[in-house]
């Protein structure tokens, strides 16, 4: 990955800046944390540090306490096909499908932290994962372990032009001994892709709050792009939605918002990153080696007789005869009812910092709310989302590129990330770079270079620069309570 | 060629008797071919708004009659599996209105094509296509609702919806249904008042790209073919496929890497995504995977949103059931693919003519399903008659639609099976003549867009026996 090179120009007009306010800086936190100072590789132009991750207790994970009784009574099923771990056979009824390819075993093993549903937690649980019955595989050099989970996708396809752009599992099935016959399955060349600057990586998303998210009305949505135009023209920002070409709603979930809906969301997941072929993605991906495919040879075990591993139950085995939807359907539940994370009460300093958010313009994209319309689920009808974003894609500049389209959204755009739950975030940006979230503030800058136009932060970015090394670090503290 | 001369022509084409007389066609046949030879691209026929005039004293013999060679669900359901069609047939039935009394009820607009899925999906029986008569005219004005019925729309023609190519820029491209009718007037839409699209400027400016309803039958086994067993008889008979202008390429899903299947430019992966796209845009019951509405004008957001959900009352296995999506999806991937009627010494050497001249290079005869999760669904071969690609198909059949993988003047493969009942052809539902329709596959380049790549197959149609060229059309009325 690029490091994020400091431009040259804007590092000398804030030099000054950087070294006056580092010490003062260092004055104002605590000890604790100078090791976020040696972690980060290179250091933006503010003395500002992050506090680091508000400890647990998580502030998130918790289904709303407004849900129906009826609706209460069928979330520990959703909790359990959540945290599940597939296998490819045996296990029990409903944990079987994983491969040939798969990335993880369970939802809940990279949507894990501060609490299930979120994002990479602070020991990468791959390593626990990936050689699981005997797995033969080899871990790819980017999965640290300590660092964040993380998915592959390569630009181009093997003729160097023609766009890819999907997402590469990183692990097979071969040689499992709950996938008894399958050998041949081949991990792709990581390394050799990476040297050809071919290979991209993404972060896990947390879906707290997304049923909200989900409801949010496209007009909702473009009224807010429209609002505060020539400020926003002033300061290079521009952005749009990222439409969805099945019924022309706006797409909003994943980094590029290339996803419309939760079951989209979970249909996809499932099959792409556990394998587990399902009836929004009925077929396994990889169909190469007939051995790697169901049904495998095991008798009476549990195992999947065939596309798709996971269906709408309608009672037979292998399934429980639960007779209540599909996996598919239940992920896409589980995160509907999942509330909101929950900030610490404002201090003056993240008040102020709210205030300093708004001033240099970061709350223009990380727009602070949407209410929802009337829902059906009634915990989620016309609440206040605080996500601070306009679920719009932006131009982020040749650093943040990651060179893949995806509908609507160009090879160096990206969706606003939501913020809330950041304060007790690990990893920051779209591939997990950084674990310091002033380097993550910094990391929105970008020139524009002959291929991409600058990022459209950048005037933002030189605001949060140019504020006092109090106001920085309010800004920093108030991120760091939502 | 616009949109409107084009339709205007086809509903005229009441019946399947063509305006020009065959025997002077006949003889000319050999004349325009060795034109065709020397490569001269010039129209060498004068065409009417419908494309190329068959070059073929064969007759399309119509659509057959007797019982339906479709609907009904697949033989092997589970016992558990058969419970529950009751309910996904109600589903698949029922007309909604606007208002929503219960979770599987209500949910119609603010904007809609139709009422009930098989209003569209109806004929010969229920996950079909167009019926002969027009279904919107019963549909469009209930309870007071002032809708005008579009110019295209007509009793006896197809049921098309529409979609715009451009945005009203001219210039950003569009592509989405825009649909025809608005719940504005209905007496159970007070206080919503939107206007419908206007469709008689889109269609004078060249804006306006119709679509008719694809049939669903066998949707369940198209569903689960192996991408694999797609992309190798993609690169079967290669030599031959190129010496005849023929290539063709999946529509690739941005989301799994799989190829989509389902739609007029294969837009689609899965029967639920279709399911659920089509509560949305054809009737606008916001569903679980499109929760939104189309049109969120105040007033016209009348429902609680998504306006179908699971159902979280406990209790028997149909209530305690998901949505509506899921059960329109249970619904089509259930049914039976069509079944053909018995071979006759003419529909057999039809279907050698067929493949001799290469119409099966597209409408690949045959895929077999791979091991299936359900019994039913495993192991089955079916004879759909096509490929799962998308192939140019000139500026004739173009529509100006991008869609994913496919380009504007691409389309997939339109599967065959059922054909022998089918009443419209082609993706516009322009011809009601199988003759036509064969003929409608040919169509020069121009500044735009490239050849037809069916124009060679064609030519070689247009060069067989008049007997050979009927005993096709009969093998095609068989199926």
């Amino acid at each position: 990955m690029a490091q994020p090179a400091f431009p040259a120009k804007r590092y000398s007009k804030n030099t000054t800046l950087v070294i006056g306010t580092m010490l003062a800086g260092l004055a104002l936190v605590s000890t604790v944390a100078l090791t976020s100072l040696s972690a980060s590789s290179i250091r933006g132009a503010s003395s500002a540090i992050d506090p680091g991750p508000r400890p647990l207790p998580a502030a998130a994970g918790a289904f709303y306490t407004t849900l129906t009784p009826n609706q209460n009574a069928v979330t520990s099923r959703l909790t359990t096909v959540m945290t599940e771990v597939n296998q490819v056979t045996g296990g029990q009824q409903k944990t079987v499908g994983l491969g040939p390819g798969f990335n993880s075993n369970s939802c809940t093993s990279c949507h894990a932290y501060p609490a299930n549903g979120g994002t990479s937690p602070p020991v990468n649980p791959l390593f626990a994962i990936f050689n699981l019955f005997g797995g033969t595989n080899t871990m790819p050099f980017f999965i640290t372990t300590n660092g964040p989970v993380v998915v592959a996708r390569f630009i181009h396809q093997a003729d160097g032009v023609t766009p890819d752009g999907g997402v590469h599992d990183m692990f097979t099935i071969s040689n499992r001994t709950d996938a008894p016959g399958c050998t041949g399955l081949v991990q792709p060349d990581f390394s050799g892709e990476a040297a050809k600057g071919n290979l991209i990586n993404r972060l896990t998303t947390p879906t707290y709050g997304e049923g909200l998210v989900e409801l949010v009305q496209e007009s909702d949505i473009v009224a807010n792009l429209a609002a505060n135009s020539s400020l926003k023209q002033t300061l290079g920002i521009t952005g749009h939605p990222n439409y969805s070409g099945d019924d022309g709603g706006i797409n909003r979930f994943g980094w590029k918002a290339q996803i419309r809906s939760l079951v989209y969301f979970s249909g996809e997941a499932y099959n792409v990153e556990e394998g587990n072929s399902n009836e929004m993605f009925p077929n396994e991906r990889d169909e190469s080696v007939p051995s790697c495919l169901p049904p495998f040879p095991v008798g009476s075990t549990f195992h999947t007789k065939g596309v798709p591993d996971d269906r709408v139950d309608t009672g037979e085995a292998p399934k429980k005869p639960v007779n209540f939807s599909g996996d598919l359907e239940r992920f896409g539940l589980f995160t509907r009812f999942l509330a909101p994370p929950t900030p610490v009460a404002p201090t003056p300093s993240t008040t102020n910092g709210q205030v300093q958010f708004n001033n240099v313009g970061c709350v223009l994209c990380h727009q602070t709310s949407f209410t929802t319309p009337k829902s059906s689920i009634a915990a989620l009808s016309q609440q206040t989302a605080t996500l601070y974003s306009d679920l719009a894609v932006h131009h982020m500049g040749p650093l943040l590129a990651d060179g893949i389209m995806q509908g609507q959204a160009g090879p160096d755009e990206f969706r606003t990330a939501p913020l809330w739950g950041i304060g007790q975030r690990l990893f920051f940006m779209h591939d997990g770079r950084t674990s310091d979230i002033v380097q993550a503030i910094q990391d929105h800058f970008s020139l524009g270079n002959s291929q991409y136009p600058a990022s459209e932060a950048n005037g933002v970015v030189n605001n949060f620069n140019a504020l006092s090394p109090t106001n920085q670090q309010d800004l920093i503290n108030f991120l760091r309570s939502l | 060629m616009t949109e409107k001369s084009r339709m205007n022509d086809m509903s005229q084409q009441s019946n399947p008797s063509r305006p020009v007389n065959r025997l002077a066609l006949r003889v000319l046949v050999p004349a325009l071919l060795l034109v065709a030879v020397f490569g001269v691209a010039i129209t060498y026929f004068p065409k009417n708004a419908t494309g190329r005039s068959p070059l073929t004293s064969a007759v399309d013999p119509g659509p057959r009659g007797g019982a339906p060679g479709a609907g009904g669900f697949l033989t092997g359901l589970s016992s558990n599996e058969k419970q529950i069609l009751p309910t996904i047939t109600t589903e698949f039935n029922r007309a909604h209105d606007v208002v929503v009394t219960s979770p599987v009820d209500g949910g119609l607009g603010p904007r809609f094509n139709s009422n009930s899925c098989v209003s569209c999906h109806q004929y010969p029986a229920a996950g079909g296509s167009s019926p002969v008569s027009n279904p919107l005219f019963s549909v469009y004005q209930q309870r007071g609702a002032s809708n005008i019925m579009p110019s295209f729309i007509t009793t006896s023609g197809p049921i098309l919806e529409a979609r715009f190519i451009h945005q009203s820029d001219g210039v950003t491209p569009d592509g989405n249904i825009h649909q025809l009718f608005t719940i504005s007037g209905r007496s159970d839409a007070t206080g919503c008042s939107i206007s419908q699209p206007d469709f008689t400027t889109a269609q004078l400016t060249g804006n306006l790209a119709l679509r008719q309803p694809t049939p669903m039958y066998g949707s369940g086994l198209m569903e689960i073919i192996k991408n694999i067993d797609i992309v190798n008889n993609m690169n079967a008979n290669l030599a031959l496929k190129q010496s005849l202008g023929i290539a063709g390429h999946p529509n690739y899903s941005g989301n799994d890497g799989s190829i989509q299947r389902f739609g007029w430019k294969a837009q689609f992966r899965a029967v639920l995504t279709v399911a659920s796209a089509q509560l949305n845009t054809e009737m606008g019951v916001t569903n679980e995977m499109f929760p939104t509405e189309l049109d969120q004008t105040p007033g016209c957001v009348i429902n609680p949103l998504p306006e179908t959900v699971t159902n979280f009352t406990p209790g028997i296995l149909t209530e305690n059931f998901p949505g509506d999506a899921e059960r329109d999806m249970l619904y089509a991937t259930w049914l039976l693919g069509p079944k053909g009627v018995a071979p006759t010494p003419s529909t057999t050497n039809g279907q050698t003519q067929f493949n001799n001249i290469g119409c099966v290079l597209c409408h690949t005869t045959s895929f077999t399903t791979p091991a299936g999760s359900r019994p039913a669904l495993t192991n089955q071969t079916i004879t759909l008659y096509s490929d799962f690609l998308v192939h140019h198909m000139g500026p004739g059949l173009a529509d100006g639609i991008a869609q994913g993988g496919a380009g504007p003047d691409e389309f997939r493969t339109a599967p065959l099976w059922g054909i022998g009942q089918r009443l419209f052809f082609m993706h516009d539902g322009r011809t009601k003549d199988l003759v036509q329709a064969i003929e409608d596959h040919y169509s020069l380049g121009n500044g735009t867009y490239g050849n037809s790549e069916a124009n060679s197959v064609i030519t070689n149609f247009n060069a067989l026996s008049t007997s050979n060229q009927q005993d096709l059309l009969n093998f095609l009325r068989s199926l």
